[in-house]
């Protein structure tokens, strides 16, 4: 059984957030929901200043706190490292919105069809989308998932229920990276298993110096970053993404 | 910031307040078969190729489709351009596909013009009837006065070619808001068409100069391509310096940042050539053999000519030789007497008139360190290895790994002229043409413009309405915001006839080009303006009779370069689906127009015209007495082009890769003869006949200041504004935003929601603004006085100069709901004409303004 994990490399990203778009199509996740989220960040005085980006996805942590508060076992870690989110069985409580020291989950506040960009039942459009809400609706998020057979892709965009990234559960039990890794212009985000030795991750993090964020809280994320540091008490986001409800 | 728990790491924040009152456990909650809409048979899944609908350089598209309908796009693997991936743009295109703000049927406005529109929907039929009476009635009169204005052409020999053609209607572009300051000035200097960019296989110098690297293109291509190669050459050891008043455009990607004052790029460019001189970093040879540099200037500043040929002081008979007679060696130095006449080489010439532009001088002028630009130049010196050779494909080449990515920052009073000095950097260097050094094109052709460029004929007036062969701007960029000003004051240009008609092609010129309040009288004094468009653009939405839906990515378009400086090949936009609503793809719409225009069939026709345009060859002719479909005229294109298969090959892998480009045709030295066979103008002679013929038509000093043979400062006008305007403006593109079109992407709107006023916190601070606090900008016309103002939020960053203010483009739209409110259009506030316009009428994006709380 491989062991996901991906590695995302500072020293590419050009912070153009494709990922964070490629995600929400991949994902159809409503308005202002992003489980990635790119940051822009800044360091320093002029002229001595610094630039930088950094993607933040969920961590799948191994020691994941949101998997232990949740009430209803909603929440649960895969075999294959996955930290998944059964939308059927979610009871909206955001526990594990509180527990995340990430701050990746995302609750639905809002029916998705009343969320999503634009007015989807326009007349015009009916026929040619069927109603599809939104009409690039990927079936694909539907399914069930794992041997547990339990709707975890996708994140089911429910009022009253929590979502977050699945590692794009559905494309890795395909055998194709998740949506973000795929599209990276600059190939700054790697995916794979983590126990395979020749896997890209593992040997990227062979050769480099790397790190994991909040790795002192023991939360052992899946998610590593080489090619920089972590952002410190003199990093300043810049260009956040204030997204409208 | 402390990196505490929670708040920090969840970045995005919702504008309202993220946590608005709502119950916990909703009853709302929904049914999960509700969520479950697609139908219960078998899904059919399909990948069809397409490329992009958006940016310049057209990157392959796979979309996946469901049942007919698409669900995804994903870059397209084999596409050398993008190799399997999209930027946010391309990724968020496919909501606007769906979107149901498009405009879905023709419209005819109902209301007078200059106020919000008003529309009935008619048929295409109604419609093409109504456009092509009113065009029909000046075609008769005067053809000419027909504007033809594109934003970009996504198929050239259909638009640009066959159809302005066959209606001999006048073209513009959006080049003089874009980099032509700099295609004007590498095909006078160097005979190629483009702008300037590095050799990344081989580069491992570069001068990042006013490139947006992480957010904009650069030359030729628009994005991806380059981020790709660059960040493969830095793996390599690249050195990035980068010059440029922000440093968001350079992100982490910089070794050492010189955020020189805006404006002033010639005056460092002159600097480096100062101590690149001095410190003897000059290579000789290429200057004696490939440039005008030998060739000897009189007193008057022209060269002297025997029997109508340029002369050199030849070192080997010591006395003054045709420059291409065989055996010379000419002289680069020296004061020399012929025939009583004091004369000197060019560069001589150069060498005194960089004397006095010492770091020194230019760090007063740039606002940046003498001791940093002599160390750059020094640096950059050492770096170009000059003498040294590289083998390449079995080719001995001169390797001069010192390069430079230069494009939009051309767009600046004295663009033309401050890109003539980083050339004249690069040619003294002997970096031109060599390996490693700066490319133009992707091929080294030749283009007619590097001799039109040189016999310009200034003619008489009357003169057409964007100043052609006048001597207001003898090399001339073809700008619609000098078509603005003209329409204003047709008397004070000697124009005769003003535009009627603007046929708007794929651009909103309201919004994206400079001056707006210049564009929007001028679009009040056309008679009849019909826009293409798939929005309800701010252009239709005041200005336009007739609105025709174009498609998106539902309709055929191109054929498309593929090429990434290394490899080349060909691809076709192939409709995703049908096209929604009524919406057509443009190339339907301009046979049916001329259908309607009897101007379709026949010879001279547009089908006539198209043959020639895509050079088609017999038997794949398209016959001139039938209307084809475009997917007909695509399968004859590629049968002409030898591909069997004909649109098949397209339609089943999208992308035609032909190979390398071979090294051959890519650098200057390689080509046979080398560079063409021509001499590079280091000395603009004919710049300066340019300018004795303006000043003998008694033109005003301030067109013909700037056309002088060797690229000189002067402060640009802004500098005149009075002190209490005391920051500079300037504006820049956005990853998430090119052209207006991506304003209409709700994706895109969400990530970058709202105009922000970029500002030093030093600077704020001293002012009383805070973070995010509202202030008006107000810009000053140095010439005129006039004020403009706009109101924004400021972005406070470290990122840029204490005495300026950075606007980016991609906002003041209203017509879409994702656009309303955004905040205002940088274009607002930048003013044209006469100060504003380079000396080639290249719109400037800089201007001096004023900044208070509001």
């Amino acid at each position: 059984m491989p062991r996901y994990g991906m590695v995302i490399d500072l020293s590419r990203c050009m912070g153009c957030r494709a990922c964070m778009e490629a995600c929400k199509i991949e994902n159809n996740t409503p308005q202002a929901i992003f489980w990635m989220y790119v940051f822009r960040f800044e360091e320093g005085e002029f002229p001595n200043v610094r630039q930088w980006f950094m993607p933040r996805p969920c961590m799948h942590c191994d020691n994941a706190p949101c998997v232990k508060v949740c009430p209803v076992g909603a929440r649960y870690k895969r075999e294959d490292g996955l930290v998944a989110t059964d939308w059927e069985r979610c009871i909206g409580c955001r526990y594990c919105e509180v527990a995340c020291p990430y701050g990746v989950n995302y609750f639905n506040w809002k029916r998705p069809d009343r969320n999503y960009y634009l007015d989807w039942n326009d007349p015009d459009l009916k026929p040619i989308t069927g109603g599809m809400v939104p009409p690039y609706r990927n079936p694909d998020l539907d399914r069930p998932y794992g041997e547990e057979r339990r709707r975890i892709a996708g994140g089911g965009h429910i009022k009253g229920v929590i979502e977050k990234c699945t590692f794009c559960v559905h494309r890795v039990e395909q055998g194709k990276p998740p949506a973000c890794v795929a599209n990276c212009p600059v190939q700054a985000l790697l995916f794979g298993d983590l126990d395979d030795p020749d896997s890209v991750v593992s040997r990227v993090l062979r050769q480099k110096p790397h790190f994991r964020l909040l790795e002192e809280l023991g939360t052992e994320p899946r998610v590593f970053y080489v090619g920089g540091k972590p952002p410190g008490p003199e990093t300043r986001q810049i260009e956040p993404v204030r997204a409208r409800m | 910031m402390r990196l505490t728990r929670r708040r920090f790491l969840k970045g995005s924040a919702a504008a309202g307040g993220l946590f608005l009152a709502g119950r916990l456990f909703s009853s709302g909650l929904e049914m999960l078969e509700a969520a479950s809409q697609e139908p219960a048979s078998p899904l059919i899944e399909e990948w069809v190729p397409t490329t992009c609908w958006i940016g310049k350089q057209d990157c392959g598209i796979l979309a996946r489709r469901i049942n007919g309908r698409v669900v995804k796009l994903e870059g397209h693997p084999a596409h050398p351009r993008n190799r399997g991936t999209l930027c946010p743009k391309g990724m968020a295109q496919i909501i606007a596909l769906y979107d149901p703000n498009r405009v879905k049927a023709p419209l005819i406005r109902t209301n007078e013009k200059g106020i919000h529109g008003r529309w009935r929907q008619a048929s295409w039929e109604e419609a093409l009837r109504l456009v092509a009476a009113k065009i029909r009635e000046v075609y008769d009169r005067d053809p000419s006065l027909i504007l033809w204005q594109k934003g970009r052409s996504k198929g050239e020999a259909f638009y640009d070619e066959a159809f302005v053609k066959v209606l001999k209607a006048t073209k513009l572009g959006h080049g003089a808001f874009c980099s032509d300051a700099g295609y004007r000035a590498c095909e006078y200097t160097l005979g190629l068409s483009s702008v300037l960019h590095p050799d990344f296989r081989y580069t491992r110098y570069l001068l990042a100069w006013g490139w947006n690297l992480t957010n904009a293109g650069g030359n030729k291509l628009c994005w991806i391509t380059w981020p790709q190669q660059f960040l493969a050459a830095r793996e390599r050891g690249m050195k990035v310096v980068l010059i440029d008043p922000r440093l968001r455009g350079g992100g982490p990607f910089v070794d050492e940042w010189l955020p020189i004052r805006p404006g002033t790029d010639l005056a460092m460019a002159l600097a480096f050539c100062h101590v690149l001189l001095e410190a003897h970093h000059v290579d000789t040879d290429y200057l004696k053999r490939y440039t005008n540099a030998p060739f000897l200037v009189k007193e008057d500043g022209f060269f002297l000519r025997i029997d109508g040929k340029e002369q050199i002081w030849d070192l080997v008979t010591n006395r003054p030789q045709p420059y291409d007679a065989p055996g010379v060696d000419p002289a680069l130095e020296g004061v020399y007497e012929v025939e009583g006449q004091r004369v000197r080489p060019a560069f001589q010439v150069f060498k005194e008139h960089v004397a006095p532009c010492t770091p020194e001088w230019a760090a007063e002028i740039c606002g940046i360190p003498a001791e940093q630009i002599r160390r750059i130049a020094l640096e950059l010196g050492e770096n170009a290895m000059i003498g040294s050779t590289i083998r390449v494909d079995g080719l001995d080449l001169p390797y001069r790994p010192v390069s430079v990515m230069a494009y939009h920052m051309a767009q600046q009073e004295l663009g033309f002229q401050a890109i003539r000095a980083i050339l004249m950097v690069f040619m003294l260097l002997g970096a031109v043409g060599a390996v490693g050094g700066p490319m133009v094109d992707f091929t080294w052709k030749i283009h007619p413009n590097f001799e039109k460029l040189d016999q310009i004929r200034i003619q008489d007036p009357p003169y057409n309405f964007y100043l052609k062969d006048s001597p207001f701007f003898p090399i001339n960029s073809a700008s619609p915001a000098v078509m603005a000003k003209v329409m204003q004051n047709p008397e004070k240009y000697q124009v005769e006839k003003v535009p009627e008609i603007a046929i708007v092609h794929m651009t909103n010129p309201v919004i994206a080009y400079g001056s707006q309040p210049d564009i929007m009288e001028a679009y009040k004094r056309f008679k009849f303006v019909v826009v293409i468009s798939p929005w309800l653009s701010e252009t239709a939405d005041l200005f336009a009779d007739v609105v025709l839906p174009a498609a998106t990515l539902e309709k055929y378009e191109g054929p498309y370069s593929i090429a990434d400086g290394q490899v080349d090949g060909v691809a076709l936009r192939l409709p995703v689906m049908e096209p929604l609503f009524q919406s057509r793809g443009e190339i339907e719409s301009y046979m049916d127009l001329c259908e309607h225009l009897g101007l379709l069939y026949g010879e001279g026709g547009y089908l006539d015209e198209l043959n020639k345009a895509l050079k088609l060859k017999a038997p794949y002719l398209l016959p001139l007495d039938r209307k084809p479909s475009v997917r007909e005229i695509f399968d004859r294109w590629a049968k002409s082009q030898g591909i069997e298969e004909g649109i098949a090959y397209f339609e089943k892998h999208g992308v035609r890769v032909k190979g390398p480009i071979p090294v051959k045709s890519r650098y200057g030295y390689a080509v046979e003869p080398p560079f063409g066979g021509i001499r590079h103008r280091f000395y603009g002679e004919s710049l300066l006949r340019y300018r004795e013929e303006m000043k003998a038509r008694g033109v005003d000093e301030l067109y013909w200041r700037d056309y002088t043979p060797l690229p000189t400062w002067r402060p640009p006008t802004m500098e005149s504004s009075p002190p209490e305007y005391r920051f500079y403006l300037i504006s820049y593109k956005m990853i998430e935003f090119k052209q207006s079109r991506s304003s209409f992407i709700p994706l895109l709107a969400e990530l970058a929601p709202r105009q922000r006023l970029d500002i030093h916190p030093r600077t704020a601070r001293e002012l009383g603004i805070a973070d995010g606090e509202e202030v008006w900008v107000e810009s000053h016309h140095a010439l005129t006085g006039e004020t403009r103002r706009v109101r924004v939020r400021v972005h406070y960053t470290e990122g840029i100069r204490p005495d300026m203010v950075g606007l980016p483009h991609g906002y003041g739209l209203w017509t879409h709901p994702w656009a309303q409110g955004q905040g205002p259009a940088a274009s607002a506030l930048f003013f044209t004409g006469e100060g504003y316009v380079g000396c080639t009428a290249d719109q400037s994006f800089h201007v001096k303004v004023r900044i208070y709380k509001a």
